[in-house]
């Protein structure tokens, strides 16, 4: 059975993705931390960060 | 998880089974209902689900009675004897007490899930603190390891905010820096950093370029300065030198003259004597006159003689000497000029091999090759070593200047990037945590809501119109993991254990029961609901029952044990629907055989049996179909309100109900049986009326009293077909009637006709005709 904490997760990506906040890429990568609550400060940071380097490319 | 149908559960010593105890389940029916008397084991029905599920047996905990397990095997048996199967159509699963003390599942995987409510948890969780209602119910909301990530991001926000802030400060601390740096540099331009910008481009390597040039320059020059000086004492030296030699060479002829004008030739001649004498110390004659007179001493005469041309000897060294002398200053001049004259073509060669700038001043003239220009030419430049000195000063200045502007501007630089990098990053982490904590609140929220929704639709059903439904449950906001509940009290939002009856608190806690039970994975689910219709009081509980039956379907599957005796008497009489429900019976309970099952019949089937006894028992039958009798006319006389005589104790009889259905209802009462769904999905039914069956049996009432009811000489002269032919009429009134999985037609919903549960009877007409 998937965790509340695991269903929230899901949720929240899915809007972080849709928000385009995240890559759907990073995204999956950082669901099972988000959902254990092992996310680091720098996970959050490089997740962003490369959909930010992402979108800068032409 | 395993969701098979239940089959079978046997029991082996668990507290009262004290012989194995089997419990069959039957086939496609979800709710099993045991009814029992007090004492009769339904609490150990529900205790061994408990152990199969959980191995506990949460029935004994909170009895004061400290570590249960020493009770959990019925009397005279050892935990080793206890054991709980449960055979469904997928699998088997055996629970049995292990060495350690332990519940061991076997296969575990086979382990069913259940959910277990007994009579005495059933305010549980309306009593409970905020605290420990939500630690109920945490399970569903708990979203504590997001938090944990949600926090980390927060953390970084606040850091990256503090980084910015800095990074702010610092872009303006180089600003100021640089702003300095284009004042010290007389302000040039309008910028400051795109003068900055130009400065920093230059090449350090100019600066090391030039700085090297007039070092060059500077020491090619002073290698010239001191050569005129060194000439002047040169030529002094080798003046001095030639008159020290002129004056040896004078002194050497005066001693010459003094001594004779052969005397040198004398002084060799005397020389080669002594040193023939040396050799021939006695000679018998002179070797030079070979005469024999004045031999003797001869050697001693000829060194006194000697030593008179000694002064003249030192003379002539001194003449030699001086010569010397005046050689080596000769050369000495002579290198010197040559050095002088190299040099000064050095210092031209260094002047040319560089471009120099303006603000270097050069030498008007050409260094001369004439080392005795020199001093004219230095003292025409001499100002010009102290100018080379300042403008070397200026450019290790300059130098240091911009390897400064340079650093502050990659610093400057550096921070704008920063500043700018954490602009663009930190309002998508902002607008990241917003969301996170938009979709957790409302995660939460929407749970919470879903529960309480569900709690009040439960409870709306038992208690229908009564404005309690307004369940809601909140999240302290104030308070971590704490949880409240409310309700609306006419109007009012208000605290249920407030202003709530004990019944309606009951009811209250078991929707939040059921509630929470539906949330989790509830067709994997086993729901055990132990007595808890004990406190719901009796206008409620025909409504409660009916929401469980609605509800049960929802689960794995359903078993509620009961004392509630109307019920059994209802599923008796076919009052409730009990299409899916299977109705089980427990006996008294004995120490020597523990729990024991029997299985109750409902009357119009018990009636068929009696009909297909060989050979029946008229009186039986005809009792039995009068009773049945007597209740669907109640049944139709209640329901259109039929007069009947008024009597104390509003007991009637055949002879009372019979006539009260009048010429025209009688006409107009007309059954839909269903048949089944034709081709399009619409239901299909077949209309019997209910005029022959009322006729016929108003036509042979008799025989219920004849035979059925009391000793009468009457029946000795009636025919047992008589007797038969009336109970069988009444099996037929009420498989029109009736539905056995459906019950009777009560709900008048449709506002046209009275129907079962999934319409499987409409009886018409909806009102009696006036």
């Amino acid at each position: 059975m998937d965790t509340p904490s695991r269903k929230l997760a899901e949720k929240i990506l899915e809007r972080l993705v849709h928000e385009k906040v995240l890559t759907e890429q990073e995204g999956n990568k950082i669901l099972p931390k988000l959902a254990e609550g092992t996310l680091r400060s720098e996970d959050w940071r490089l997740a962003v960060e490369l959909n930010e380097g992402k979108k800068a490319k032409p | 998880m395993n969701a098979s149908a239940l089959k079978q559960l046997t029991i082996e010593h668990l507290r009262s089974s004290v012989l194995p105890f089997s419990l069959p389940f039957e086939k496609g029916k979800k709710l099993t209902v045991v009814y029992g008397e007090n004492g009769t084991g339904k609490s150990t029905i529900c205790d061994a689900f408990d152990f199969l599920s959980r191995g506990k047996v949460s029935s004994l905990e909170d009895r004061g009675l400290g570590r249960t397990s020493r009770y959990w095997p019925s009397l005279g048996k050892s935990a080793g004897d206890v054991s709980v199967s449960l055979v469904t159509t997928g699998s088997t699963c055996r629970a049995a007490i292990g060495k350690g003390g332990d519940v061991v599942a076997t296969p575990p995987e086979a382990r069913p899930r259940v959910e277990v409510l007994r009579k005495s948890q059933i305010l549980s969780l309306i009593e409970a603190t905020p605290a420990d209602r939500y630690t109920a119910i945490k399970r569903f909301i708990d979203v504590s390891a997001v938090e944990t990530s949600e926090a980390t991001l927060r953390e970084l926000i606040r850091d990256l905010t503090n980084n910015r802030n800095v990074a702010v400060a610092r872009v303006q601390e180089n600003q100021d820096a640089i702003q300095q740096f284009w004042e010290a540099a007389g302000r040039p331009g309008k910028d400051p950093l795109v003068w900055a910008e130009a400065e920093s481009s230059r090449e350090m390597n100019t600066f090391d370029s030039e700085i090297n040039a007039i070092g060059a320059l500077h020491t090619a020059y002073n290698r010239l300065t001191d050569y005129p000086e060194r000439l002047k004492n040169a030529e002094l030296a080798l003046t001095a030198a030639q008159d020290s030699a002129a004056a040896a060479a004078k002194r050497a002829d005066e001693h010459l003259q003094a001594i004779s004008q052969d005397a040198a030739e004398v002084v060799g001649v005397l020389q080669a004597a002594r040193a023939y004498l040396a050799k021939h110390p006695s000679p018998p004659v002179c070797p030079l006159c070979e005469s024999s007179e004045k031999t003797a001493d001869l050697s001693n005469r000829i060194s006194q003689r000697l030593s008179a041309f000694s002064s003249l000897q030192t003379a002539q060294a001194q003449v030699k000497s001086a010569g010397e002398a005046v050689q080596r200053a000769e050369l000495q001049v002579q290198t010197l000029r040559e050095n002088a004259k190299q040099h000064a073509a050095d210092f031209e060669k260094c002047r040319g091999a560089h471009v120099w700038p303006s603000d270097i001043a050069l030498p008007a003239s050409s260094a001369p090759e004439d080392p005795s220009a020199f001093s004219k030419w230095l003292a025409a430049n001499a100002h010009l070593p102290s100018e080379w000195k300042k403008a070397e000063a200026a450019r290790y200045d300059k130098k240091q200047f911009v390897s400064a502007l340079k650093q502050a501007l990659q610093t400057w630089r550096d921070n704008t990037q920063e500043q700018k990098a954490l602009d663009r990053l930190l309002p998508r982490l902002q607008k990241a945590l917003e969301i996170v904590e938009e979709e957790r609140r409302q995660f939460t929220d929407n749970i919470l809501a879903t529960i309480a929704g569900e709690v009040g639709r439960l409870y709306e059903a038992v208690h229908p119109g009564e404005g309690l439904n307004k369940i809601s449950l909140q999240l302290d906001p104030n308070r971590r993991a704490s949880l409240e509940i409310g309700a609306s009290f006419c109007g009012h939002n208000a605290r249920p254990q407030a202003y709530f009856s004990d019944s309606h608190l009951d009811t209250l806690g078991l929707c939040v029961f059921l509630a929470l039970s539906a949330l989790d994975q509830p067709e994997d689910t086993i729901l055990v609901l132990d007595d808890v219709l004990a406190s719901v009081d009796e206008p409620h509980v025909e409504r409660l029952i009916e929401t469980l039956y609605s509800e049960a379907i929802k689960f794995r599957h359903c078993i509620i044990t009961t004392h509630y005796r109307p019920w059994k008497q209802k599923l008796h009489w076919g009052w409730l629907q009990n299409g899916q429900c299977q109705f089980l019976e427990l006996t008294k309970w004995t120490a020597s055989n523990g729990l024991t099952l029997i299985r109750s019949i409902p009357d119009v089937e018990r009636l068929g049996q009696l009909l297909a006894e060989a050979p029946p028992d008229p009186q039986l039958v005809c009792a039995k179909a009068g009773v049945i009798l007597e209740a669907a006319l109640d049944f139709l006389t209640l329901q259109y309100e039929c007069a009947v005589p008024r009597r104390s104790g509003g007991l009637y009889t055949l002879g009372d109900l019979l006539p009260a259905i009048d010429k025209k209802l009688r006409q107009a009462l007309r059954i839909d049986v269903f048949k089944g769904k034709d081709a399009a999905g619409a239901l299909s039914y077949t209309t019997v009326s209910l005029t022959p069956f009322l006729d016929e049996l108003t036509r042979i009432a008799q025989a219920r009293n004849v035979f059925g009811c009391h000793f009468n000489e009457l029946s000795f002269d009636l025919l047992d077909a008589d007797a038969l032919s009336f109970g069988q009429q009444v099996v037929n009134l009420m498989n029109v009637l009736t539905d056995g999985e459906a019950g009777w037609p009560r709900n008048g919903k449709s506002g046209e006709y009275w129907a079962t549960a999934g319409e499987t009877r409409r009886l018409h007409p909806f009102k009696k005709p006036a």
